[in-house]
């Protein structure tokens, strides 16, 4: 038994393995993925919200109803006969006007992960440039943007949203492209005291004096290092935008009926909540805790993996 | 100190004129008006209808005569939707109810969220450190539209409690569930917040040399360690106003409280100019005079600070 353990120690096999985990751990990408994966709860969270995204793309493949198709059969006897179901194939049960609720929570859940995923990244993206412009060439442009900046989170963000929204049509891309406005200063003042701090080192001095340009230093030489930044803000973000969407949607200037998000679900479920039937909030608010959990932790363990004070 | 707080309201002005005039603009120049509908006006009466509200004038013309009442003779105008109110008297209404349960709802987050921070930090890693860590985790998931339901299917259709919505000219059972519902995620920030300044003042040198002098913890906790581990709270109170101005317009609409936030959706569907610009300075300025006064209490209380402003 020893034995054997002692000749695979001493295997040329063996030794090539952990040099070349030796070699690949250099990275800090690799380190981080690596910190992450030992993170079982950030896992097994990324594993939840695969299962919640693979729920929205294909969930309608196992509906018998479409989400706008109304159920003659229950509509007037919801309370009786529009509870969740195998027989008439509404599993989740029918909302207040006798419409699937499976059909139409997985309609939420779309709509709510797109918004998340697509107005999340691009507002910290958008946050995060002028962020490094700002820190970066300081000055008159600093001073400007960190005006501006303070003014904005003085202004409660749902007064724009809701004269936006009401005025303006309430369309999905209405919706990301509100956010985007309303999420300007997403990760702003966290990138911009980073590219404060790096721009003085000498690899930006060392791109200097081989004479690339401003533009080039920023994206090319100061944007991977701040990655980590943009990253970890860009998991805090997307749920926080989701909420954002549910919030506005619970009041009534979300998106569009018959379209739907879990906001709007939400609201409904709540607003019938007193006729006793409770899966219509219970269903659009399992999900929405689900991805907001899984959201939360996976927040979590990017910040654990990446933040290079823990190392 | 003085000078700093005439900056600041200096500051005030031309922001609360920018945000004018681009809600004006940008509501007017999205398509429709407050008296569109299905049944279209004849143009004869429309065009009355206009010049009785001063709309047929361009656009310029009608912002500037919109600022110049309310510097001049503090009037925000009438309401379009609603006939024979002006949105003073909205304002009048509203206004009170929200201020309400939104005081209520700060005194919830402090006297609450104040305390558990204290306990988790002096029992580091103890029970209330835990309850407290899953407080913050659960305030996270369960943002105020999710609690709220849930707080009314608890205390009012489960138990029956707590009356469901409605306002009641304020009694205390119509505040509780729109105070905790508001309150409940800035409490647990504040929990969180304190505990970690707490924790941090705590392991500093002048509170060993305050336990090596034999002093009681007492004093040590109250007299000595209290105020500075306060500061950080103090200061994330700016920012919670203004959210919990956000989250006002929620609890308004669920609620049905009957304050100001119902108003500002109502008046988003129906076109409603004047009351969406009259609340909307309204959340304005008074997210401006917290954030000020938490700034000038914040000077007053930190010598540092105080020095920094002059």
């Amino acid at each position: 038994m020893i034995g054997a353990v002692k000749r695979r120690l001493n295997s040329a096999a063996f030794a090539d393995e952990r040099a070349g985990e030796m070699v690949a751990s250099r990275s800090f990408w690799a380190d981080a993925g690596r910190r992450f994966l030992r993170n079982r709860m950030a896992v097994f969270s990324v594993g939840m919200l695969s299962v919640l995204i693979l729920f929205a793309i294909v969930g309608n493949l196992f509906s018998r109803w479409s989400f706008e198709e109304i159920d003659w059969n229950v509509l007037g006897r919801i309370k009786e006969d529009g509870g969740p179901s195998l027989e008439n194939g509404h599993w989740f049960g029918v909302d207040e006007l006798g419409r699937d609720l499976y059909a139409r929570v997985v309609q939420g859940t779309r709509t709510s992960l797109l918004v998340g995923f697509i107005a999340g990244p691009v507002s910290v993206l958008l946050g995060a440039t002028l962020g490094a412009l700002a820190g970066y060439y300081g000055g008159r442009f600093d001073r400007t943007v960190l005006g501006a900046y303070t003014i904005w989170l003085a202004i409660p963000y749902i007064i724009f949203f809701v004269v936006w929204q009401a005025f303006f049509g309430r369309s999905m891309s209405q919706m990301i492209l509100v956010i985007i406005l309303v999420n300007w200063t997403a990760g702003l003042l966290l990138v911009r005291g980073q590219v404060m701090m790096l721009k003085n080192r000498e690899f930006v001095d060392a791109a200097r004096m081989l004479g690339m340009s401003d533009f080039a230093i920023i994206f090319r030489h100061l944007a991977p290092n701040v990655l980590w930044v943009v990253v970890i803000y860009t998991s805090l973000v997307i749920p926080e935008v989701i909420m954002m969407e549910s919030l506005v949607s619970f009041l009534g200037v979300g998106i569009q009926e018959p379209n739907t998000s879990l906001g709007a679900l939400l609201s409904e479920g709540a607003s019938t909540m007193t006729f006793g039937t409770l899966w219509q909030l219970g269903f659009p608010a399992a999900v929405f805790v689900l991805a907001q959990v899984s959201l939360f932790y996976i927040g979590d363990g990017l910040r654990d993996a990446l933040d290079p004070k823990e190392r | 100190m003085l000078n700093y707080t005439l900056r600041r309201l200096l500051m005030v002005i031309p922001t609360l004129l920018i945000l004018v005039i681009f809600a004006f603009y940008l509501m007017r120049l999205a398509p429709g008006g407050p008296f569109t509908s299905e049944r279209p006006l004849p143009p004869a009466v429309m065009a009355n209808v206009l010049e009785r509200y001063g709309m047929d004038e361009p656009l310029y013309v009608q912002l500037w005569t919109y600022i110049k009442n309310i510097i001049c003779c503090f009037d925000f105008g009438p309401s379009f939707a609603q006939k024979d109110r002006t949105v003073n008297d909205v304002i009048a209404q509203g206004f009170p109810v929200t201020l309400t349960y939104g005081f209520w709802s700060a005194v919830f987050v402090l006297m609450l969220g104040v305390p558990l921070g204290i306990i988790a930090a002096l029992r580091h890693n103890g029970f209330w450190d835990y309850t407290m860590t899953g407080l913050a985790i659960f305030s996270q998931i369960f943002p105020n539209f999710v609690l709220a339901p849930l707080l009314v299917l608890l205390f009012t259709l489960s138990w029956g409690l707590l009356p469901g919505g409605g306002w009641n000219g304020g009694q205390w059972q119509y505040i509780v569930m729109p105070a905790i519902a508001l309150g409940t995620s800035y409490m647990a920030s504040v929990a969180r917040l304190t505990r970690g300044s707490m924790l941090e003042v705590l392991g500093s040198p002048y509170i060993r040399t305050a336990r090596a002098k034999g002093l009681p913890e007492r004093t040590i906790i109250l007299r000595h360690a209290l105020k500075p581990a306060l500061l950080p709270t103090l200061t994330y109170m700016g920012p919670v106003f203004v959210y919990m101005i956000t989250g006002s317009v929620f609890v308004d609409v669920f609620f049905s409280t009957g304050g100001i936030g119902q108003d500002f959706i109502d008046g988003a569907y129906s076109r409603d100019y004047s009351i969406l610009l009259g609340l909307a300075i309204l959340y304005a300025v008074l997210t401006f005079a917290l954030t000020l006064a938490v700034d000038l209490l914040y000077a007053w209380i930190d010598p540092k600070v105080r020095a920094g402003l002059s």
